[in-house]
């Protein structure tokens, strides 16, 4: 089953949409479904152009393609547990959020807390994401607990912040604090960042690039060849601040002294 | 007529020792206040009545008039924005809480550009607090983070810390040792026993170098961490843990610098490592005199201390999304109510621009950089001054200011009574409780 959505234009572009009826499931379900614009509650057919082709005997036969501008629409793919959601251009806030299955593919950028509190399923996406990749929701002690979030270009600040398991891949650059509080999982960023797994407790977090203002309170431990092509790593232990035993492998790093 | 035990409705220290002297309906003189407070009292720039802009000026409009087009553009708005609540009471912010939920917007206030990131911090670790009594009354040593209280907070030194003789204390100024911490030398720093001189942007590896060496780790803190020495770092952690009474306040140049909340979280997680050896506690220096009271209210009202989101009915929390510079800024709001804070001249410049595009009206005593952007400005008394109202101080003690003068305008809450009811009657619900 394939299902094309395709954004109609809307009288105020910028007012968010929130959106997570969007996931497969629901689709195959034939359910009437509605999107929230601002305070308004809308039908889904309101806001988009929907072309279904084919009929689905499972969630996971379904794919849902998102066109047009929908890059203030919020939390597609909220809950989403199979299947798969292509979303041709950029995308809003939360996508992904709590996903425990299913691939959503994002060809243009996302924005904040993309893969928020995942706990299975693979978001890749080809352009950057914003500020909290792959984070927890505000005072939660756990972000994502499983899946795989890839991001292949940049990621904002407080990437894979309370990062508990999973794998977090950066191909770009991260912003500030990146693994902040990881207490379990992988984070693997290959371009540069700042302050990389303030008071993290556990974890693997390895920074290919160059590590800007490195926290004071990471012990060193030894050296390591990383990956195929042998590249050399310093492995250090924290945070000590916290107790922590988690591991951060740097290829090059500089204290902010 | 000398009117004693007045509270100040300047800054969150909520001085409730002022000599006013009133004459004829004007303040002549202010006694014990600080400059900032005592110009309050006796500010002027109050407009007359309502008033809207035209080609030509500005209009009056009736009070009836200005609060149906009140209730016409929140109840006609897709993703109404209000905004402000931290200079006037807890009764009227309590009532524009309960106007977001009825026309399904967002409410916001001031702390999520001051001290939000210190909330989302206590979020997540707690807070280990007190209250001024206690600094006053116990504190032998007090930091000063990221905040220059001689200048923003001036009585807060002389009521509370290093000019106050406590009840532990007979003598503070020689028993009290004050560290302030901050990126460059203030009037605070002046009067520190030490002054830790921070690169811009350093605090959160400061203190995550403190914290690990409150805890004995010292092996792994280079020679200078964010231009601090490695032995100032050392001492100042033997002075804290030798305190009687530790008390850490901070301010915005803590809170609003790099790293936000995660340097909030770092002072919270010193403390609580410090009170393994001693006590100790702390403390965020609020700005405006009752930006604490929206918190307070709003948690009572919504389970969440700002920038809460209606649109759905429910209530939704997430600062970064649901707060008003991300909301303005991102041009996400089709009509704005501000009451009692002046937006336009603290927000960054895409912010103000959405404000311009789009329906603005403001509830506020003085013209201010907001009334330019405004479609309607709405004169209200000055809570602590003309209108009497319950506010929070700093450290979370409710205090209930007078009204001290009757220059006939209404109070904010009245106003907002009025466009609560309205919404209500529009919107045909039947049962009206007081609210």
């Amino acid at each position: 089953m394939r299902v094309i959505l395709t954004a109609k234009p809307r009288k105020k572009p910028l007012i968010p949409v929130e959106a997570e009826t969007i996931i497969p499931r629901h689709f195959r379900q034939g359910r009437d479904l509605t999107v929230w614009e601002g305070n308004r509650e809308r039908s889904l057919r309101d806001i988009f152009d929907v072309m279904v082709e084919r009929t689905a005997a499972a969630a996971e036969e379904v794919e849902v393609i998102l066109r047009g501008d929908v890059s203030r629409f919020k939390r597609v793919g909220e809950y989403m547990d199979a299947g798969k959601i292509t979303i041709e251009g950029d995308i809003g806030m939360h996508c992904g959020n709590f996903m425990t299955g299913g691939t959503i593919e994002i060809h243009g950028n996302a924005d904040g807390w993309l893969g928020r509190e995942m706990r299975g399923g693979r978001i890749l996406c080809h352009g950057n994401a914003g500020h909290y990749a792959g984070s927890g929701y505000r005072g939660e002690k756990f972000g994502m607990k499983g899946g795989t979030l890839e991001i292949l270009g940049n990621a904002g600040d407080f990437a894979a912040e309370y990062l508990a398991g999973g794998e977090v891949i950066i191909h770009g650059n991260a912003g500030d604090l990146p693994g902040v509080e990881m207490v379990n999982g992988t984070l693997t960023i290959h371009g540069n960042c700042s302050r990389p797994c303030g008071n993290m407790t556990g974890g693997t977090c390895t920074v290919l690039g160059t590590v800007r203002g490195m926290l004071p309170t990471f012990r060193k431990n030894s050296t390591l060849l990383h990956g195929s092509d042998k590249i050399p790593l310093t492995v250090f232990e924290g945070d000590i601040a916290n107790r922590g035993k988690g591991i951060l492998q740097v290829r090059e790093y500089s204290y902010d002294d | 007529m000398l009117l004693k035990d007045v509270v100040c409705p300047y800054c969150a220290c909520l001085c409730d020792d002022l000599d006013v002297t009133v004459e004829g309906n004007r303040v002549t003189g202010v006694d014990n206040a600080c400059d900032l407070g005592a110009h309050k009292f006796q500010a002027g720039n109050r407009l007359p009545g309502p008033v809207r802009p035209t080609e030509k000026g500005w209009d009056r409009v009736s009070r009836e008039e200005a609060i149906g087009f009140t209730v016409d553009m929140l109840l006609s708005a897709d993703r109404p924005l209000i905004y402000g609540w931290s200079t006037t009471s807890v009764e009227a912010q309590s009532l524009g809480i309960h106007i977001a939920e009825e026309i399904g917007g967002v409410v916001d206030a001031t702390t999520s550009v001051c001290h939000g990131p210190s909330i989302l911090a206590i979020q997540e670790v707690g807070h280990p607090g007190c209250t001024l009594g206690q600094v006053k009354n116990r504190a032998d040593v007090v930091i000063y983070w990221g905040c220059n209280p001689i200048e923003a907070h001036p009585r807060h030194l002389s009521r509370y810390t290093m000019y106050s003789d406590g009840f532990f204390l007979e003598n503070a100024f020689k028993e009290r040792t004050l560290i302030v911490a901050d990126i460059r030398p203030t009037e605070s720093a002046n009067v520190a026993d030490e002054f830790v001189h921070l690169k811009r942007g350093g605090d959160y590896a400061v203190l995550s170098a403190l914290r690990a060496i409150v805890r004995g780790k010292t092996g792994s803190i280079p020679s200078h961490v964010a231009g601090v020495s490695r032995a100032q770092l050392l001492r100042i952690g033997e002075v804290c843990k030798n305190a009687k009474y530790g008390a850490f306040f901070f301010g915005m140049g803590l809170t609003q610098t790099v790293g936000k909340y995660k340097n909030i979280r770092n002072a919270i997680e010193l403390v609580d490592e410090l009170n393994r050896h001693t006590k100790w506690t702390l403390t965020p220096m609020r700005g405006h005199f009752n930006v604490y009271g929206f918190n307070e209210v709003c948690t009572w009202v919504t389970g969440y201390p700002y920038a809460v989101d209606f649109s759905r009915g429910m209530a939704f929390y997430n600062p970064g999304e649901t707060t008003a510079v991300d909301i303005l800024a991102r041009k996400e709001c089709d009509a704005c109510l501000v009451v009692a804070s002046d937006p336009a001249a603290h927000f960054p410049r895409a912010a103000v621009e959405h404000l311009a595009e789009i329906p603005v009206v403001q509830i506020d005593p003085v013209v201010n950089a907001t009334t330019a952007f405004c479609d309607l400005q709405i004169p209200v008394a000055v809570t602590g001054i003309d209108a009497e109202g319950t506010a929070y101080r700093m450290d979370g003690v409710p205090i209930r200011a007078k009204k001290i003068l009757d220059l006939g305008y209404p109070a904010d809450s009245e106003i907002l009574r009025e466009v609560y009811q309205q919404i209500r009657d529009r919107k045909k619900v039947r049962e009206v409780k007081p609210v």
